[in-house]
């Protein structure tokens, strides 16, 4: 399977991807963000279509990045001043720009396949531009984990002690909206706008199961995603080549992560039972 | 209802020469905008210790929340060791009640009170021995050195209030804002909190404590604040824990007692 280099890049990507969602998975787990995490990915979505009407395939990372970055402030912005609860806020900009971007996808004359591309990805057709994008962006979300991760943590479990010690919580919830705004960024080509949530929230939920400690959760996380995308791909593989089934890769690697997290949950369950 | 029968006396600083660990002046404090605790006058010195009371919806929480920067100042003025609000955040350190936590959260004691040490860490120095060992000093003061490693949610009510407690030492701050620690405690809980509080205000740590137990309030405290909507009567214990006081400010919840004390009952 890997003697195709196409099947490297994938590979190569989900590499990186793992790389970020294990540990950012764990902040949108210990936040509650799940329901922002996906509402980022859906409000992506127009900026990737803006993107593509205007550069064509080259125009999508940028229009994401815009999108996903404006979005992460206004919904911070939206919460924080209690304009609307979190919930109605989150649901109000979700439905919003999704429907802004179906409404921008469905001018075009090539209308299905380009909006399955969007909402699923291509995680096969990742070019080494994209991998450099992609690199390029787990760097810089790595490093502003290492920067924030005490105080997230911190946040997350007391907001008022973290406050008391002189934390922003504001800038800290904007900081964690962009850095998983960054993270939608950088997956959303390889896995789609609408699978990309399975990455934000999956490995961590499953690395629950296993361990009670945030760091062993980050670790966990990240070689459950990569194991799963090695798993996806080969599963997407076989299921094409050797059995003729039209399976998406980006489809069958969000599967996998479900499965680990179903297989999990008995000994997450059983963890749970034991006494201290 | 009548007004406030005192309007809060000023105790005695320990050193004339430093800042109160905690001034309020003509503060009132809220929530966007919206007043919901007003003419709050209070001083408390290094070493001393305030305690809060009031019925359910008081302001006692919101203003311990103004000085942690959760709720607003809305009017006047608010400085913890002379610095005022907002610049004064950080300064104080906080223990909420340990119930409004999420017990799920996957930390142990020991991660928990490592907060504390977070802001003298900084956001790029990773967690070195002495900060370790500062957490662990900190759990064996409230009892609990030997549950370090125990996940914060599987200890008892006690004792998260105890870790929280910890935190607080472990952060080395000069003022300390317990909201409610006492609740649904037990007694060798409370005891373990009431010590290390006794040990730390001996150090000149400032201690600023809500509770709905008055004899706890007159056993540990300086001063006494009464709030309900307002300062109803700050002072020493003896002068404030009266029944006309308590009457006036917890109104029909006041029942006294055949032996002249007063007995809150809470709806």
């Amino acid at each position: 399977m890997l003697e195709a280099p196409f099947m490297l890049r994938a590979l190569a990507e989900l590499t990186l991807l793992a790389l970020i969602c294990g540990p950012v998975s764990v902040f949108v787990f210990a936040r509650r963000l799940s329901f922002v995490a996906d509402a980022l990915t859906h409000t992506v979505f127009p900026g990737v279509v803006a993107g593509f009407l205007v550069s064509g395939a080259d125009g999508v990372f940028g229009g994401a990045l815009v999108a996903g970055l404006v979005t992460a402030v206004v919904l911070t912005l939206l919460t924080r001043g209690g304009l609307l609860s979190d919930d109605a806020a989150t649901a109000v900009v979700l439905t919003a720009l999704f429907s802004v971007g179906v409404a921008l996808v469905s001018r075009r004359s090539s209308y299905t396949s380009d909006l399955t591309a969007f909402l699923f990805g291509r995680l096969l057709t990742v070019t080494p531009g994209q991998l450099v994008e992609t690199a390029v962006l787990a760097v810089l979300t790595l490093t502003l984990v290492a920067i924030g991760a005490r105080a997230w943590v911190f946040r997350a479990f007391d907001v008022g002690g973290a406050a008391a010690a002189g934390y922003r919580i504001a800038r800290l919830d904007l900081a964690l909206n962009l850095v998983v705004a960054l993270v939608v960024v950088a997956a959303v080509r390889a896995v789609g706008t609408i699978l990309v949530v399975a990455l934000l929230i999956v490995p961590a939920a499953a690395a629950r199961m296993l361990t009670d400690r945030l760091i062993a959760m980050a670790a966990a996380g990240t070689v459950l995603t990569l194991l799963c995308g090695y798993a996806g791909l080969w599963l997407s593989w076989t299921a094409s080549v050797d059995h003729g089934v039209r399976l998406t890769s980006a489809t069958a690697v969000v599967l996998a992560l479900v499965l680990a997290y179903v297989l999990l949950l008995p000994v997450g369950l059983l963890r749970r039972r034991r006494p201290a | 209802m009548a007004e406030p029968p005192s309007a809060g006396p000023v105790p005695a600083q320990r050193h004339a020469s430093q800042p109160a660990a905690l001034r309020i002046e003509a503060a009132g404090f809220g929530y966007r905008g919206t007043t919901v605790l007003r003419d709050v006058e209070l001083t408390v010195g290094e070493g001393q210790t305030l305690a809060l009371v009031g019925p359910n919806g008081a302001g006692k929480s919101t203003l311990i929340k103004s000085v942690t920067g959760l709720a607003d100042l809305v009017t006047g003025s608010v400085t913890v060791l002379g610095r005022a609000l907002p610049k004064a955040r950080g300064l104080a350190a906080y223990v909420p009640q340990a119930e409004t936590l999420d017990p799920d959260f996957p930390v142990s004691a020991a991660d928990v009170v490592l907060m504390g040490r977070y802001r003298r860490i900084g956001w790029w120095r990773p967690t070195g021995r002495a900060d370790r060992d500062a957490a662990l000093a900190a759990l064996d003061r409230v009892g609990l050195a030997d549950r370090a490693r125990t996940r914060f949610g599987l200890l008892s009510g006690g004792q998260r209030q105890r870790v929280l407690v910890a935190r607080a030492i472990a952060a080395e701050a000069r003022l300390l804002l317990l909201d409610e620690p006492l609740n649904g405690v037990d007694a060798t809980s409370q005891e373990r909190i009431l010590s290390a509080l006794g040990e730390l205000t001996a150090t000149g740590t400032a201690v600023v404590i809500s509770t709905h137990d008055l004899a706890v309030a007159a056993r540990i405290a300086d001063q006494v604040c009464v709030l309900n909507g307002r300062q109803w009567a700050a002072g020493a214990p003896r002068e404030v824990l009266t029944p006309e006081v308590l009457r006036e400010a917890y109104g029909n919840h006041a029942v006294d007692l055949p032996d002249g004390r007063t007995m809150l009952v809470e709806t």
